[in-house]
């Protein structure tokens, strides 16, 4: 068995009395597509702030590649090889597509601080920019600017983006939030094709999108790991289906 | 693109050649608006670019100014530098200073860097009297330009041309940096800095690069000017100069890179202009700024650049008779509200108002202006503003109804509404600016 490449051991967060993460451990795999799920208000969302950096944790410990990562910034997080989509879509509204993905390649090849080299004749930054372009399907959209693109276009650039830096573990929270039929089953097979070799924390409400692309799933409710195993496992666990998908169906 | 180089092209040759062709005084005008122009630009790539409005620039103006007096060696000292290189003082000073005040200022966003800001420049407002090494207290320092290169810098001209250069060069370096990768950055960090630090990218630092480059660039606009005038005292630190680089920038446009630079050189002229005219040129310069953020919050640029969008939309032929009724329409209002402002400024003053008391109950004393006597009392006096908003409002009208049949023509040939949508805002402008001048 390959060993964990993203750990989480005892971690909680609370919100003044409201106690959202309570003592989670989590381990991913190497290579390992993995869902979080959980009815609303369970703390997914929390979870990926905490792995990300956007909070840091009360307790516990977070490890990545070995290394302790809770409180660390986002950034440093971002250089040990995490990236992470936003369930709210975060993109450059005022740039263009190609600017926006331009500016998540940059940083791979250390240009933070680059003022004397002209952009554009960076040709190695343009040739990777319109690859991920091509991959999220917005190359037609190239020169438009970000904010002017349609829902389910600006959840594509944002995928993009969070693979642009070639991240070893990538976190997405709910990509496939108000997108069609049509566009979720490109962006499940487009996930399916990025995410190879790289492990993935998805967080996601399309059941059929969780069933079909995770290798094992985990269910979080209020705050806490209920279950974790394969799809089947899931599908069959009592637990889970009375605290998580008996509520659906009730409701 | 390619008549905005020929333009720009054509703007530096001008400047090259204005000594041989204007008075010593316009000279040193231009001179003044240069260096106004630099300094805006040098804040527009904080505010406009990286979007963090500072309100107390008039700090990296003020330490390049004495940076560069210091250098220039005072009171018959040793010159550090040659004259022409001196704004390297402002700018390596300015470079550091801003480096610390953004390292604190940076570390907030919105109203709260604003406030920072301001707080670290009226620090600086307050110590520099005492301060007497550094800033030569309430007197002030002051400097001599030596020849270097076998020119004696003792002419306005010499002086002329050293801030030409200078400020196109910094002016270029700054373009040149938004080519960058860095300078793209700078534009993500305006639009999502949230973002930018979840891709990996540490947003304090690039801010804080960002801040001290703006005021490297403002501490160069500040050595030019104490080259320019040879002296400086603590006064330059005041809230004043802050605050009119922010309306210059804003009136000018930020989100054109030129904007700032054209914004602060007319306003600079404006200046200049008026305040030889009248004593209200401040209230002017305020209803303009007023005027400009609440219907033309592009600026001088927005109006530049939406003028050749319709330009090239419509032909000149059928775009002119609207271009001209809003000319005359402005014209009538600018004239109304001008009256009325002069007109009440004369009869609010304090010698005025002795002599209307002197009169005891009698006519009040008529009030000269324009080579014309004007009677407080009389119907003309008040009528003929009235006719000149009237007027103006019927232009306004009249101007409005001709767009409407140009567009109306024009959609029926194509469905582009951006450009439409833009005019139409423009005469509404018009309107709105007609309500605010009544108002007013």
């Amino acid at each position: 068995m390959t060993a964990p490449i993203l750990s989480m051991d005892a971690v909680h967060k609370s919100f003044g009395d409201a106690h959202i993460i309570r003592g989670v451990d989590i381990e991913l795999l190497a290579g390992e597509r993995r869902a979080v799920i959980g009815p609303n208000g369970a703390g997914k969302s929390t979870l990926f702030h905490l792995i990300s950096g956007q909070l840091k944790p009360d307790k516990g410990q977070i490890i990545l590649n070995d290394q302790e990562i809770q409180g660390l910034p986002p950034q440093r997080i971002n250089h040990l090889g995490l990236a992470r989509s936003f369930q709210i879509t975060n993109i450059f509204p005022g740039l263009t597509v190609f600017e926006n993905v331009r500016i998540a390649v940059s940083q791979r090849h250390g240009l933070q601080y680059s003022l004397w080299r002209l952009i554009d004749r960076i040709h190695n930054v343009s040739e990777q920019t319109d690859s991920i372009m091509e991959k999220v399907r917005l190359s037609a959209n190239r020169d438009t600017l970000a904010g002017e693109l349609s829902y389910s276009e600006q959840r594509a650039l944002e995928i993009g983006m969070t693979l642009a830096s070639d991240p070893r573990v990538i976190l997405l929270d709910e990509p496939m939030a108000g997108m069609s039929h049509e566009e979720t089953d490109y962006m499940v097979a487009l996930i399916r094709e990025v995410t190879q070799g790289r492990s993935l924390l998805i967080v996601e409400h399309d059941m059929d999108v969780v069933f079909s692309l995770s290798d094992r799933i985990s269910v979080l409710v209020y705050g806490e790991l209920i279950a974790t195993g394969t799809p089947d496992e899931i599908r069959n666990d009592s637990r889970v289906q009375e605290a998580y998908l008996g509520e659906e169906v009730s409701a | 693109m390619k008549h905005s180089r020929f333009l720009i092209l054509a703007a530096i040759v001008l400047l090259f050649a204005l000594p041989a062709i204007l008075s010593h005084s316009l000279v040193n005008a231009v001179n003044q608006m240069l260096i106004a122009a630099l300094f805006a630009c040098a804040f527009n790539l904080l505010c406009g670019q990286a979007g963090m409005l500072s309100f107390g620039h008039a700090a990296y103006f003020g330490i390049g100014a004495f940076a560069t007096l210091h250098a220039m060696g005072i009171m018959g000292q040793e010159s550090l530098l040659p004259t022409p290189l001196l704004p390297l003082a402002g700018a390596c000073v300015g470079f550091l200073s801003g480096l610390a005040a953004g390292w604190f200022s940076t570390k907030r966003t919105g109203v709260y860097f604003s406030m920072i800001t301001l707080a670290l420049a009226e620090l600086l407002h307050t110590m520099a009297p005492h301060l007497r090494s550094l800033f030569g207290g309430e007197a002030g320092l002051s400097g001599m330009r030596y020849p270097a290169l076998g020119l004696t810098f003792g002419s306005d001209i010499h002086v002329y041309y050293l801030t030409l250069v200078w400020v196109l060069g910094a002016i270029g370096l700054q373009y040149y940096i938004t080519l960058t990768p860095y300078g793209r950055l700078v534009l993500a960090l305006r639009e999502n800095s949230h973002r930018l630090s979840f891709l990996g990218y540490n947003v304090h630092h690039l801010g804080t690069l960002t801040f001290a480059l703006s005021a490297m660039l403002t501490g160069i606009a500040g050595g030019l000017q104490a080259i320019s005038i040879e002296a400086s005292n603590y006064a330059i630190f005041d809230m004043h100069l802050s605050s009119e680089v922010v309306l210059n920038t804003y009136i000018g446009g930020v989100n054109v890179f030129l904007g700032p630079i054209l914004g602060a050189a007319v306003m600079t002229f404006f200046g200049n202009a008026a305040s030889d005219l009248t004593r209200n040129w401040l209230l002017y310069k305020g209803i303009i700024f007023v005027l400009v953020m609440m219907f033309m919050p592009t600026g001088i640029a927005g109006l530049v650049m939406m003028l050749t969008a319709n330009l090239r939309k419509y032909s000149a032929l059928l775009l002119w008779p609207v271009l001209l009724l809003s000319c005359i329409a402005t014209f009538l209002l600018t004239m109304g509200t001008v009256f009325t402002v002069e007109m009440m400024q004369r009869i609010l003053s304090q010698d005025y108002q002795m002599l209307a008391q002197m009169s005891d109950g009698g006519e009040w004393p008529p009030v000269q202006l324009f080579g014309r006597q004007w009677l407080p009392g009389s119907l003309i006096s008040w009528g003929l503003p009235v006719v000149l908003f009237v007027a103006g409002g019927y232009f306004v009208k009249l101007a409005k109804n001709r767009w409407r049949v140009l567009q109306e023509a024009s959609s029926d040939q194509s469905s582009e509404t951006d450009s439409i949508h833009n005019l139409g805002e423009m005469t509404t402008e018009s309107e709105h600016e007609l309500n605010e001048r009544e108002k007013a």
